[in-house]
């Protein structure tokens, strides 16, 4: 009952406080709000496939990069809403279209595939880009700050309840099984094909329009940096860190990273990353269930 | 910075505090973001160093000079980790949080690129370096100068007229996929074509590229007199390596990012000798006075030499903004008429800008030659004559 | 000049082959996806980068020297370590499933504290870059004595694993953990020094690379890359299809460059990657052991 009240009254304060934030005229503390509803958009969508099912993907930037891909290159003939929706869209595309031999490959092969496959995305969109003589596009005209950071707010909520929604659900309770043994799973009627593909589909839309709105942020489209690998590492490290077990945990480690970061960053930039790594072992060896496993012994406790 | 440097530092200034030197004057905070992590992390200290020499002399001078009242500086420096977003945050935070008086430019086109809508936003004016694309010049002008010569349609323009001027009649071109070397090349090629200079290889590689041994062989095929070699670090290496191995006998070399570097001679040494690269800064030039205490200084305190892009970019937009700073204060809308009118006297002689561009340096082209980096190109600013290069 | 292609492939090929040779037997025996793999290859760079500038120490020597430093870096962590977790089921299977992500932050530290250390400028030195003409081949010094170490070690890799009774007894645990240790094949000793090994070689590599490139303390990523093309050509824990793969994947880049272009460098070989763990999850040759 606790751990309902807790979500009951924080997620409704979260919210609150994220809408008010804007207000607060703070330009600065909007960047950290937009970064952390960024982290917490990727790494929940995240989440909806790799934490439910066991399917470690170590590849999310991947639609992030086709997003952003996609909407450099209709933003201006589309209205920017449009835009983006296209870029979701794509990435949603690529998952449907790639998910069905992708997701046959488990285990160990799945992480390097996963990874593989983003690799070879960027190379391939390096490649196109060269072909048509463009090394780098410019966006101008971007919305104001505060704008961005509603979009990204919005996509960090949305994110969240589609993971509330798909714990909940029928199709959540399909997955779980899939990570407790997929074969006992498929042996019992579970259809895990197409489980694991609509799960896969749903986690790669909102990472694509996210690149869509990094790229208003940042003005600037360079393939090799929009799929930049260390985005897929962060998010599973923020996951880990924050907990896999509950829609919980990815608010819980990206607000770990993001406070972290701007507490040391300033003065020790090769310490943060040094103190990352060392967290990041730490949680794998002796706190597997991250954050929020802290939170869930103290309310057993009560 | 290493431990000991900063050690060194914080040393240094309290012993500066104890005696007694440091005005009453509050310092001038100067804050910038560099990528000290992740994909460019290895750049970085070139522009830093630059920057912290820079403050070391402004310091030990007394302080600086802000419209006739001297006041020491100091810096105040995040790490964007290699990532734009990060950086557009973290000039924000410089700006409303931090107060900063002044800016510092951070690293990268991408970076300046995500940077100026910002400054435009906040009215707040920073002197660029480390940036390098036709566009840059598409930014609305304002708030932000770049005082690069390495704009690579001027750079494909100047290089098909200084190999020409070489006798050069046919090039091989090999690219590099990532920007800067495309954009040169898209310029090139045309360039090369007007001036008559036949292009007999010209061939794309991915920035992971681990051997070059086909793409020499069929260079040394075609007979072409010029390797223009569109590297970023890692394959300038590996192409020095390989054209040394298989015998590239072209007269003129080019190879585009890398060779600047420290490094870049100590690994390879005489085989680079008579290397041709892209920079418009050489410590040799009598014309500029200031160029050769830099290159001294820059080499006491870090032991090795200057970078003949970065290092010296980075410095020369902190003397430009230093001389700014002396006439207008430290009002941003001063500070941005001074930056945007006057003539500045800097490491790379005169510097004036027009909109965001600096339109008094001259495209210019650079070659090791016996261990120092000469201008061969144009003769307006050459310090010493273009050598072929005969062998590795 | 195709002699000078085979010579080029034979050297990319060899060492692949030697940089995969370490994260496979590290994989085979402990079931540990070592992502920081790249970034032993970059301390032993940097081991013989310092041993030459301050000690004025051949490359040729620092070989041993990066061999004890890496090797013992990972007697270190396994001591510490993996000794105590691998010894639980559970735990082990917690471990495999998250030990990518693991070394990842091992990497982390890695890299940042090598550039911490000593700033992220890049370094290099000249050793042994004369250059042989023999037989149709241009060959400098520093590569020919990359593909000499390399080929000795791997050869003697496999001698070892045929003919060694240690051998046979490291190939038992790849092959059968638990059968292994029920006849008797002291594990625990056999997966300590598989970890020493593989990071010691993955030293050795470093040494080998920092003759030709450029050292910085981020130029690890692309030889851990490489080296996961590798084993997953070859079979996860196939050490012998490793080092046919290793040597396979030289010939398939450096002719697939010269039979197309050098700019679907990159696109050959991820596709390649993808298409096997998409296709043949168990290697091109062979199969490869069961992930528990």
């Amino acid at each position: 009952m606790t751990k309902l009240n807790l979500d009951i009254i924080g997620g409704p304060l979260l919210v609150l406080a994220g809408l008010a934030l804007p207000f607060a005229g703070a330009d600065y503390l909007m960047g950290i709000a937009f970064n952390l509803a960024m982290w917490i958009a990727l790494t929940q969508s995240w989440s909806i496939l790799s934490a439910m099912t066991g399917y470690v993907s170590l590849g999310h930037v991947v639609f992030c990069g086709i997003g952003s891909y996609v909407f450099i290159l209709t933003n201006g003939t589309l209205p920017m809403p449009v835009a983006l929706a296209c870029a979701g869209l794509a990435a949603g595309v690529m998952a449907l279209v790639i998910g069905l031999p992708v997701l046959r490959v488990r285990g160990p092969y799945f992480v390097i595939l996963t990874f593989g496959l983003a690799e070879l995305a960027k190379n391939v969109i390096v490649q196109i880009e060269t072909s048509l003589g463009q090394f780098s596009r410019l966006i101008f005209d971007a919305p104001a700050l505060d704008t961005l950071y509603f979009i990204m707010f919005g996509l960090a909520v949305a994110s969240t309840a589609a993971a509330v929604l798909v714990r909940h659900s029928k199709l959540g309770r399909g997955l779980v099984a899939i990570r407790e043994n997929e074969e006992a799973a498929e042996a019992i009627g579970v259809p895990v094909t197409r489980l694991k593909l609509i799960a896969f589909v749903v986690a790669a839309i909102i990472p694509g329009i996210v690149g869509g709105v990094l790229l208003l942020r940042t003005s600037y489209f360079e393939a090799a940096q929009a799929f930049d690998p260390v985005i897929s590492f962060s998010i599973v490290t923020m996951a880990i860190v924050g907990g896999m077990g509950t829609v919980r945990g990815p608010i819980l480690g990206s607000l770990a990273f993001v406070l972290l970061s701007e507490l040391l960053w300033a003065r020790f930039p090769q310490l943060y990353m040094i103190i990352l790594g060392a967290l990041l072992i730490l949680f794998i060896l002796f706190m597997p269930r991250g954050l929020s496993g802290l939170f869930e012994r103290r309310e057993a406790r009560r | 910075m290493t431990l000991l440097k900063k050690l060194k530092s914080i040393i240094a200034a309290g012993a500066v505090l104890a005696a007694g030197v440091a005005q009453a004057e509050e310092p001038v905070r100067i804050g910038y973001s560099m990528s000290l992590t992740g994909l460019f992390a290895q750049a970085a200290p070139s522009q830093v160093n630059a920057y912290e020499l820079w403050e070391d002399q402004v310091n030990a001078a007394g302080g600086l000079d802000v419209g006739g009242v001297k006041r020491p500086v100091e810096f105040v420096t995040y790490d964007d980790q290699s990532n734009p977003a990060n950086a557009v945050r973290i000039y924000e935070k410089l700006i409303t949080e931090d107060k900063v008086d002044l800016l510092a430019a951070p690293w990268s086109t991408p970076i300046h690129l995500a940077l100026a809508p910002i400054l435009s936003r906040h009215k707040f004016p920073m002197v660029g370096n480390t940036a390098a694309s036709v566009q840059l010049r598409e930014v609305a002008p304002g708030y932000i100068w770049f005082p690069t010569a390495v704009i690579p349609d001027k750079v494909g323009e100047e290089l098909a007229a200084f190999m020409k001027s070489k006798g050069v009649t046919s090039a091989a071109i090999l690219s590099n996929v990532l920007p800067l070397s495309q954009e040169i090349k898209s310029f090139l090629v045309p360039a090369l074509e007007k001036q008559g200079i036949a292009v007999p290889v010209n061939e794309n590689y991915p920035p992971d590229i681990k051997d070059l041994t086909t793409l020499l062989t069929q260079t040394n095929e075609s007979g072409a007199d010029a390797v223009i070699m569109l590297s970023y670090p890692s394959d300038s290496f590996l192409f020095a390596a390989q054209a040394k191995e298989l015998g590239v006998k072209a007269p003129f070399v080019l190879s585009l990012i890398g060779a600047t570097f420290g490094s870049y001679q100590q690994a390879l040494g005489e085989s680079v000798n008579n290397i041709v690269t892209v920079g418009h800064w050489s410590p040799n030039q009598a014309a500029w006075p200031k160029a050769k205490p830099f290159f001294d200084a820059y080499k006491a305190k870090y032991n090795e030499a200057p970078d003949a892009l970065d290092s010296a970019l980075a410095y020369m937009s902190m003397e430009i903004l230093q001389q700014a700073v002396a006439t207008a204060g430290l009002d941003k809308e001063k500070i941005r008429e001074a930056v945007s009118t006057m003539t500045f006297d800097t490491i790379n002689g005169p510097i004036k800008f027009e909109g965001v561009q600096n339109t008094m340096t001259p495209t210019s082209f650079l070659q090791i030659q016996d261990g120092s980096l000469e201008l061969v190109w144009p003769d307006s600013v050459k310090t010493k004559d273009f050598r072929p290069k005969t062998g590795w | 000049m195709s002699t000078q292609l085979l010579f080029a492939a034979l050297v990319a090929g060899s060492l692949y082959a030697l940089v995969a040779l370490g994260l496979n037997l590290v994989y085979g025996t402990l079931r540990l996806l070592n992502i920081a793999h790249g970034d032993l290859v970059m301390i032993g760079a940097y081991v013989a980068f310092w041993m030459l500038s301050l000690l004025g120490m051949p490359p040729v020597l620092s070989l041993f020297a990066a061999a004890a430093l890496c090797g013992g870096f990972g007697w270190l962590i396994y001591v510490g370590i993996f000794r105590k977790l691998l010894s639980t089921p559970a735990l082990a299977r917690r471990l495999e499933a998250n030990s990518l992500i693991l070394f990842y932050g091992v990497s982390v530290i890695l890299q940042n504290g090598v550039s911490l250390a000593f700033t992220s400028t890049a370094r290099g030195y000249q050793y042994l870059n004369e250059v042989h003409r023999f037989a149709g081949v241009a060959a400098s010094g520093n590569r020919l004595m990359l593909l000499g170490v390399a080929l000795v070690l791997c050869l003697g890799m496999l001698l070892f694993l045929r003919f060694h009774l240690f051998g046979w007894s490291l190939r038992a645990v790849i092959e059968r953990r638990d059968a292994a240790a029920v006849v008797g094949v002291d594990v625990d000793r056999v997966q300590m020094a598989t970890i020493c090994t593989g990071f010691a070689i993955a030293g050795v590599a470093g040494v080998l690379v920092s003759m030709t490139e450029q050292i910085t303390p981020f130029m690890g990523f692309p030889f851990t890359i490489a080296a996961l093309v590798v084993i997953v050509l070859g079979g996860l824990g196939n050490i012998f299809a490793g080092i046919v793969a290793g040597f396979a994947l030289g010939f398939i880049e450096t002719f697939g460059i010269a039979a197309t272009s050098a700019t679907y460098r990159s696109i050959l070989i991820y596709g390649l990657f993808v298409a096997v763990l998409l296709l043949r999850p168990q290697g091109l040759f062979g199969k490869a052991i069961q992930a528990r």
